[in-house]
Order: structure tokens, then C-alpha cells, then sequence
């Protein structure tokens, strides 16, 4: 707790520290996600294939277990776009987030439901609602990269953004 | 029809500013709540309960209702409820005061919403309203998704076209303001030009398609019909409300022609007897945190097709003086106190229902809506009007 | 007043970490658990209020994480932040307004999610009270302080009270702590806020429980004990420590006066066959029995030392083993209305008081009883 005095304000900083379930399904697909898997859940009444995976299906209001799970491609297709280019303090952190980041939604083969994810373009002319991308994972990347990681450890830094495939790799 | 009839009999609100250093939290609310008071005539011991919100994270007080109710709205001995949810919020508020009066439990009742906004990080605070697992980790606030929302929906009808639709929704908006001594963002003399040229905040939000982060309070006093002909023989009456939620994950739909707003307004106009809501409604007052929000948020009330507002602004029909002025109070682009911002909607419908409005009053106003927006894309809808009857 | 009935409620077992579940998971596993019970689908239900607190569950806009587990897509659903008999009564409202027939109220906590002294020391204004470093805990100390100076009470007393509710637990089935301890086992634990010592307070619980509210018109087609709302009254005390009556609950007094009026409740202890009430630490509940009118000012421990409010007396408090036995944050105040309705309904299995007509649910808000709800049931 930081307290400093200004002459109308109290300035006040606390750390409020949390723990989140993250439930069964988010459990396994992290676990998969370290054999390079992505995988979603698939309701057992309607087929509706939810990504991310989660233990209710809301428009049939039915259970989804570990075994309704289904896997997903990492290559996908871009529905929307933007580049963030206004700071903020990041809550995770603490501390201000980097930026000017692209930021898409994209449906990966084999989902009905969409993604929100980093994308490393920042260039908002390089976008094309409609183009294919791909999940990159971090042991992909070259060495000197920010987010390049040795080995994938399951967790949500294994893929660090989606990456515009360009005309020639579709 | 609901078992009392709700009217809304006093009304008050703050000087929306940037910062409002000058006061603390219970000193800002009272001015609002003291504003609604002497309108009614009223003073607390006459009045029921108090419905008080805010998002307690953006100042960073938890119950924030158990300090302000007691010292800036003076409940103290009586009935206080806070109602939180997010954006919506004020609508909810609004909501929430309906049915305390339309049940019969309480004969009148005090709503108020307000947010301190400078004094937390809203945007900080919105990114916590997400999952932390799935959506926290890139999301950017409130304005990444509706960015995303707006590329969507240029991709669809023409960026051209809607980059200038979306531009003169500002320059309607922040000059309607002018009109309004309460907005925060008052520009008479803007332009096209002058938002088409300011900064890229987020593809293809610009620095001016965005709302501001205001403080301030709105409070309103809600009577049955009753207590109401005792206060004022010129009260605003709900002829309805309603509200439709969605998916917890803001990416189960691609959302960017909000389909809540459709379910809500079926929803209300059925209830109301609505038919056309261009030619049925006189005014209203729509939640746009984003130019681009009111072209795709009028679209999904039914006001025109989709992708169909562009030309709706152009023909005059959503300006003042057209068939069905859309904020002439300025709306949110021009004040946002998040906690507040769709109180202060319904507050300006029932402002111009009661033809109060001054410079900014649709002439003649008898059927006005009031909309707020929020949370996982949520819409909540209220039709006030001269009585609390459907029109068929 | 027009009537409202409670038709089926549903809780989970309430435990220390519900580490498996999300929220969403969490309520859905409640909701469905009623839909199931009364053999509906989410479409026979008209509108869903929830209960939850952001601060508790980290999150802004906490109900959004739950729309998916309490069937609210494309409804109607609003929350009420705080103490979730509060969202009881706007739920009561919407059906008493008569524009829906069925109304949801979920409520959810994970007490395990947070830090829950940081979470209480965040109500405190920041101008004044907060870099005290108050808290739930040391509050109550100070009140449990003030009050039993005032009015002559023994810690024994107050230990009496975590003994019953403890043993009380035992019959309840979803309850958290399920072991019983003696006075002496209370009197022995470590001090934490002089006089108030541990077992003084309640755990930290994990849960979520729902009800659905129905019109007279439709509440036989679910069930053939509906329970009827008779009675509410609400208030609320000062905000700042200096301003309130630390040693007496005035404005509890004040709601149960409102709610026993409207139920035409002239004598309590005669009419009232089963109370759940939110004690949030020993003497709590001692200062309210004095506040619902058990007793007078100052005789809440010799009202304990007379029996009336355990199983066997006239008045049992707390058969489902109360707050100190499960404290599920937020979902407490709707926990007391379950326990209430399944008492009048006659399926408190174990826990059952016999004969079960009238029951009071009173649900708090805030530090020490700052918000009160009273709210008086009927089984016919």
C-alpha cells in the first residue's frame, strides 16, 4: 500500500490478489495444447463446437464434459480486425501494455464460435476480413523473438499471437 | 399493463466535467440528488428507498452504496439496494426502480447512478470484466471490441461511406451538446473534416468516434400514479421496459449489429404497440460509446435496414428537426460517467417528454426512448411517454 | 400485498475451494439442478435476477461470467450487488409487478477466489477509515467489544452460540463445517480481535444456490407447498464507525418492526416457528436476537442461556448451522431463504423444526449489520 498526500487527492495503491477456477475443459486444453492440439467443446445436444472450451453449452443449457472435446486446426479464417493504439495499465500486470498491437477476432477450422487474440501485423493495411491465419506457437519463432519459448509449457503463452498467412502459404 | 403505473417526477443532474476536483465522491452525487429533490418538492423523508450504482472498481471502494447512500443521498434509517452492471448500469438502475414502484412495494423511490471515473482506470477496470483466462490477455478495454465491431461493419457496407457516416454522427451528436448546459463534450463549431483528421485510436476508431470518461450523478425520482398527480401534474410516464442479455463470451457471436438491441426492442415495441418506431417515436436517446455504435445500434432497433443509417442521417431524419431526433442531448459521445450515462438517458427522455428540454427540446415530444448498453453487449430499452398507456 | 411464492430452491455443497468450477460452471450446476427438481426447461423461465459482488469475485461486471450458467441469452437478467436476499426481494418485485410469471434468483461466492481482509478493508472510505486497516474482523471486534461491556455479556455466552450452530451443522447436509465443538474448544482458540476469538468467526465458503419465484396463479402447477411472501422491511445504519450505535442494532430493529407489521407479527417468539439469520460472528447473534425483539436491550446472552433458540426450544435460530458454519459471501442471505422455504415446505430432512409455518429470514449488508432485510415467510 502506496499512500502519497496531493493537496484535493489521497493517492491509493493496493494489490487485490486473486485465484480463478478455470474449470475442467480449460485444464485438458491446456494439457493438449503442449502436444500442439487446440481443442474446443462440442455441445452433445445441438453440435454447436464452442471455442474456447467451456462447461455449459447456453443456447441448449446443457453439460459439457472433458469427453465432449474436439479438436480444431490452428489455421483459421479472419473475421475482424483493429490495431490498438491507445495505452492503458494492463491488470495482469500492473503495468502500462505495450502498443500499437494488432488485435483480431478469427474462426479457426472446425469452430462455430470466434477467438479474440494478439495478431502481430500492426499495419492496418495488411488486413483482409476474409484471409487465412494461423495459430503461431512459441517454439516457432526465431530465437531472438520476445515471445519465443524453447518448449511449449501449456499455458496461454504457447501461442502468443495469430499470424496473417500470406497469399503464397494458403 | 404492470400493477401501479411509474412516473418519473424529478430529475437531476451533475455538470458532467473531465475531473471534478473540487468535490469528493458523496459531495458530487449530493448535487444531483439535491437537483431532483427541489424538482420534486420533495425531500428524503418523503421518499422510500434509494437505488444507487456505480462500477465499484473504477473508484475502487467496495459497497460503495453503504457510504454514498448515507452521505451524499441521506437514506440514513432507510431502504438502500445498489444495482451494478457495468455499462448498463444506469439503464438498470432505471429498470430496477420500475419495478419497485409498478410491484406496489414501495410508493416512491430515489434512483440514483453516478461514477468517479478519473479517479480509477476505466479501461483497466473493463479488462477485468472479461475472463481472465481466455479474453483478459489481449483485450483493450471497452474500445478494441468495438473497434472490432466497427471494421466489421465498414468491411460490410463501404469504409468510405461509413467513416464519413460515422463522422457526422460526432458532429451531430457533440453539437447537439451545445444545446445541453449538463454535457461534458460541447462542440458547436465541429466538423467532418476536424474528426476525419484526428488521431487513429484503434482501426478505425478515431480519437473523436470515441466518448469521454466523465464524472458526475444523475438522479431521478420515480412516484406511482397516486403519489404522482400529489407532485407534479406534468410527469413523464414508462409505458415500458426491457432488457435482453447475451453469450459470457464476447466472441460466442460476431456481434457487430448487436442483436440484443433487437431482441429488446421486438420485445418493447410489441408491449407498447409500436409498429414503426421511425414515425411512432419522437426522440431518442441511444447508448453510442462510438460514432460507429449509432450506426450499427439504430440499424438493430429497427429504425432502418441494415447498413441503411448512413442514409437515414443524410436525409435529416435522425437530426434535430427530422422525423425522430436521435440524441439531442448529445448522447454518450459527448458525456460518458459510465455508472450514469444511460441514467442520464432515460433521464433525457423523460426530460423531453416533459418538455423541459430548452434549446435542445424536440417540439411536440409525446413518445421517447431511452437505451442502455453494456456488458457482454447487453441492451436495455425504456419508452416513456404523456401517459403510461400502449399507443394501440 | 399481493402474493409471491418461492417454488424450488436448490444449493450446492457448500466447501472450502471449489477449485473444479468456474462461476458459470458453478451456478449452472444450481440451475440445473432446480430445472431438473420442478422439471422445467430454461424457456419456462421469464426473468433471472443474480446476486454477486465484484470485489469478491474479481472481476468488473461480475454477473457477466455467469450468463451461460444461469440461462439468462436472450433474457432478461439483472444483479443486484451485495447480500443476495436483497436480489430476493427485486426478483419478489418483478413477479409482484405482474409482468412476469417466473422469475430466477441465483446467487454465487467463491471466498477461496480472493483475499477476503483486503476485499472487507475495501468498504472502508479511504479518507478516513481505510488505512486503519479495518476490516470484518477487527470491525467486529470493536463491536463485540462495546457491546458486551456495555450490557454485562460473557464470552461464554457468545461461545454458546458457535456450539449450537456447529452442532446444528451436523444435520445439514450442503453445510461447510461439519464438526461440532464445545464452548471450550471456542474459549481455547487463538484470539484474533479482542474479545472475539477464531471459532468467534466463520469460515470461508465456497457455493451457489437458486430459487424460483412464481405468481398465486401458477405456483401449485410446480409445487404443493409454495411459500409465500408475508413480510420485508429494510434499513440501514450508519456508514462510519463513529456515527453508528455499536452496541445495539437500530436499524435491524427498525426493518424487522416494517416486516413484522406487514405480516401482522405482534408477538415473535409466539409466531415465529423457525428463524435463519446472517451472524457473522458470535455475539452477532446475540445482538440479534435483541434486534428482531426476542428479547430486550442487553439480554441477548441470558436469551441464549435459556435454551429458546436452540433445536429444542420454542424458537429454534439456525438450524441449517447458519454463517458460522457456511459463509458464502454474497450467497448468504439467499442461503437463509432456501433454508427457510425447504423448513416451511417440510423438506429440512434432519434439520426439520416440526410444524413449520412461519419463518424469518433476516439477510446483512455490508460491516456489521451496516445493511438489513428482514423477511418473514409463510408455509400457507
Amino acid at each position: 500500500m502506496v499512500r502519497e498526500k496531493g493537496e484535493f487527492q489521497i493517492r491509493w495503491k493496493t494489490d487485490l490478489p486473486y485465484k480463478w477456477a478455470i474449470g475442467k475443459l480449460a485444464v485438458k486444453y491446456f494439457e493438449e495444447l503442449k502436444k500442439r492440439r487446440i481443442m474446443g467443446s462440442k455441445c452433445p445436444k445441438c453440435g454447436k463446437r464452442h471455442m474456447p472450451p467451456r462447461g455449459v453449452c447456453a443456447d441448449c443449457f446443457v453439460e459439457m464434459t472433458v469427453d465432449d472435446m474436439v479438436e480444431f486446426s490452428r489455421k483459421g479464417t479472419l473475421k475482424g480486425f483493429t490495431v490498438v493504439n491507445y495505452p492503458f495499465v494492463d491488470p495482469n500486470t500492473g503495468a502500462m501494455r505495450p502498443f500499437p498491437y494488432g488485435y483480431v477476432i478469427c474462426q479457426l477450422d472446425g469452430a462455430d464460435t470466434y477467438l479474440m487474440h494478439f495478431c502481430d501485423e500492426t499495419d492496418h493495411t495488411k488486413f483482409k476480413i476474409g484471409q487465412r491465419v494461423e495459430a503461431v506457437f512459441c517454439d516457432e519463432l526465431p530465437k531472438d523473438h520476445n515471445s519465443y519459448r524453447p518448449e511449449l509449457k501449456g499455458d496461454i503463452y504457447d501461442i502468443p499471437f495469430i499470424r496473417l498467412l500470406k497469399d503464397e502459404e494458403v | 399493463m404492470p400493477k401501479h403505473d411509474v412516473a418519473v417526477v424529478g430529475i437531476g443532474q451533475t455538470k458532467f466535467r473531465s475531473k471534478r476536483r473540487d468535490v469528493n465522491i458523496p459531495e458530487m452525487i449530493y448535487e444531483a440528488v439535491r437537483m431532483a429533490l427541489d424538482d420534486a418538492n420533495l425531500e428524503i423523508k418523503d421518499i422510500d428507498a434509494l437505488l444507487i450504482g456505480n462500477m465499484d472498481h473504477f473508484e475502487g471502494i467496495n459497497f460503495s452504496e453503504l457510504w454514498t447512500g448515507i452521505d451524499a443521498c441521506g437514506f440514513y434509517l432507510k431502504p438502500i439496494v445498489k444495482i451494478a452492471t457495468g455499462g448498463t448500469t444506469g439503464s438498470s438502475l432505471g429498470i430496477c426502480g420500475y419495478y419497485n414502484i409498478a410491484s406496489g412495494i414501495y410508493d416512491k423511490v430515489l434512483v440514483v447512478g453516478w461514477e468517479k471515473l478519473n479517479e480509477g482506470g476505466a479501461t483497466t477496470g473493463i479488462i477485468t470484466a472479461f475472463d481472465p483466462v481466455w479474453e483478459r490477455p489481449s483485450l483493450a478495454g471497452a474500445l478494441g471490441p468495438l473497434a472490432l465491431m466497427a471494421n466489421i461493419y465498414a468491411s460490410k457496407y463501404g469504409v468510405e461511406r461509413s467513416m464519413k457516416a460515422a463522422a457526422d454522427v460526432v458532429v451531430k451528436n457533440r453539437s447537439n451538446a451545445a444545446n445541453n448546459e449538463f454535457a461534458h463534450l460541447q462542440m458547436p463549431n465541429i466538423t467532418t473534416d476536424f474528426v476525419m483528421s484526428s488521431q487513429m485510436i484503434s482501426y478505425p476508431l478515431r480519437l473523436h468516434d470515441c466518448c469521454p470518461q466523465s464524472e458526475g450523478a444523475c438522479a431521478m425520482i420515480y412516484a406511482n400514479e397516486n403519489e404522482a398527480k400529489k407532485i407534479t401534474d406534468n410527469p413523464a410516464w414508462f409505458k415500458g421496459v426491457s432488457t435482453a442479455h447475451y453469450y459470457t463470451f464476447g466472441c460466442d457471436d460476431i456481434m457487430y449489429n448487436l442483436p440484443t438491441a433487437t431482441i429488446a426492442s421486438k420485445h418493447i415495441y410489441k408491449k407498447v404497440g409500436i409498429k414503426d418506431p421511425v414515425k411512432d417515436l419522437d426522440v431518442a436517446e441511444i447508448y453510442e460509446p462510438t460514432s460507429w455504435s449509432e450506426l450499427a445500434w439504430c440499424e438493430a432497433l429497427g429504425f432502418c435496414d441494415f447498413g441503411q443509417y448512413a442514409k437515414l442521417l443524410d436525409d435529416g431524419v435522425t437530426q434535430m428537426g427530422g422525423e425522430l431526433p436521435v440524441n439531442p442531448s448529445g448522447g454518450v459521445l459527448s458525456t460518458n460517467p459510465i455508472g450514469a450515462t444511460a441514467l442520464v438517458r432515460f433521464a433525457e427522455a423523460a426530460i423531453q417528454i416533459m418538455g423541459r428540454g430548452g434549446k435542445r427540446q424536440v417540439p411536440d415530444a409525446e413518445v421517447a426512448m431511452g437505451m442502455g448498453f453494456g456488458g457482454s453487449l447487453w441492451t436495455e430499452l425504456c419508452i416513456l411517454g404523456k401517459d403510461p398507456k400502449p399507443l394501440r | 400485498m399481493d402474493k409471491v411464492a418461492i417454488v424450488g430452491v436448490a444449493q450446492t455443497k457448500y466447501e472450502a475451494e471449489k477449485i473444479d468450477q468456474t462461476y458459470m460452471e458453478l451456478t449452472f450446476e444450481v440451475v440445473k439442478k432446480l430445472h431438473n427438481q420442478l422439471g422445467i426447461t430454461n424457456d419456462d423461465v421469464g426473468s433471472v435476477i443474480t446476486g454477486s459482488n465484484d470485489f469478491n469475485d474479481g472481476r468488473t461486471i461480475a454477473n457477466m461470467a455467469v450468463q451461460d450458467g444461469v440461462g439468462s441469452v436472450r433474457k432478461s437478467e439483472s444483479r443486484v450487488s451485495g447480500d443476495s436476499a436483497f436480489a430476493y426481494v427485486y426478483a419478489a418485485m418483478r413477479v409482484l409487478s405482474g409482468e412476469y410469471d417466473t422469475v430466477l434468483v441465483v446467487s454465487h461466492s467463491k471466498c477461496s477466489d480472493g483475499d477476503q481482509f483486503l476485499i472487507n478493508n475495501s468498504i472502508f472510505d479511504p479518507f478516513y477509515q481505510r488505512h486503519l486497516g479495518l476490516d470484518q474482523i477487527s470491525a467486529a471486534g470493536l463491536m463485540a467489544n462495546m457491546y458486551m461491556s456495555k450490557y454485562g455479556i460473557t464470552e461464554e455466552q457468545a461461545a454458546k452460540v458457535v456450539a449450537k450452530n456447529r452442532k446444528n451443522a451436523l444435520m445439514n447436509p450442503f453445510a461447510h463445517l461439519q464438526k461440532e465443538i464445545s464452548v471450550d474448544d471456542v474459549l481455547k482458540s487463538p484470539m484474533l480481535a479482542y474479545p472475539l476469538k477464531e471459532l468467534d468467526f466463520p469460515p470461508f465458503s465456497d457455493g451457489a444456490v437458486a430459487m424460483l419465484l412464481t405468481n398465486e396463479k401458477n405456483a401449485k402447477k410446480f409445487t404443493d407447498n409454495p411459500v409465500w411472501l408475508k413480510g420485508y422491511g429494510s434499513c440501514t445504519d450508519a456508514y462510519y464507525f463513529g456515527h453508528r450505535t455499536m452496541t445495539d442494532l437500530i436499524a435491524l430493529e427498525l426493518a424487522s418492526k416494517e416486516a413484522y407489521k406487514m405480516a401482522g407479527i405482534t408477538d415473535p417468539i409466539k409466531q415465529l416457528d423457525v428463524c435463519e439469520i446472517s451472524e457473522n460472528f458470535s455475539t452477532h447473534e446475540l445482538m440479534i436476537y435483541e434486534g428482531l425483539g426476542f428479547c430486550g436491550k442487553g439480554e441477548g446472552g441470558k436469551f441464549m442461556d435459556s435454551g429458546e433458540t436452540q433445536m429444542s426450544g420454542n424458537i429454534p435460530v439456525n438450524p441449517s448451522g447458519g454463517i458460522l458454519s457456511t459463509n458464502v459471501a454474497m450467497a448468504n442471505g439467499l442461503i437463509r431463504i432456501a433454508e427457510i422455504a425447504l423448513q416451511l415446505m417440510g423438506k429440512a430432512e434432519k434439520r426439520q423444526v416440526a410444524d413449520a409455518k412461519t419463518g424469518l429470514v433476516y439477510g446483512m449488508n455490508g460491516i456489521c449489520s451496516q445493511g438489513n432485510c428482514v423477511l418473514i415467510f409463510g408455509g400457507d
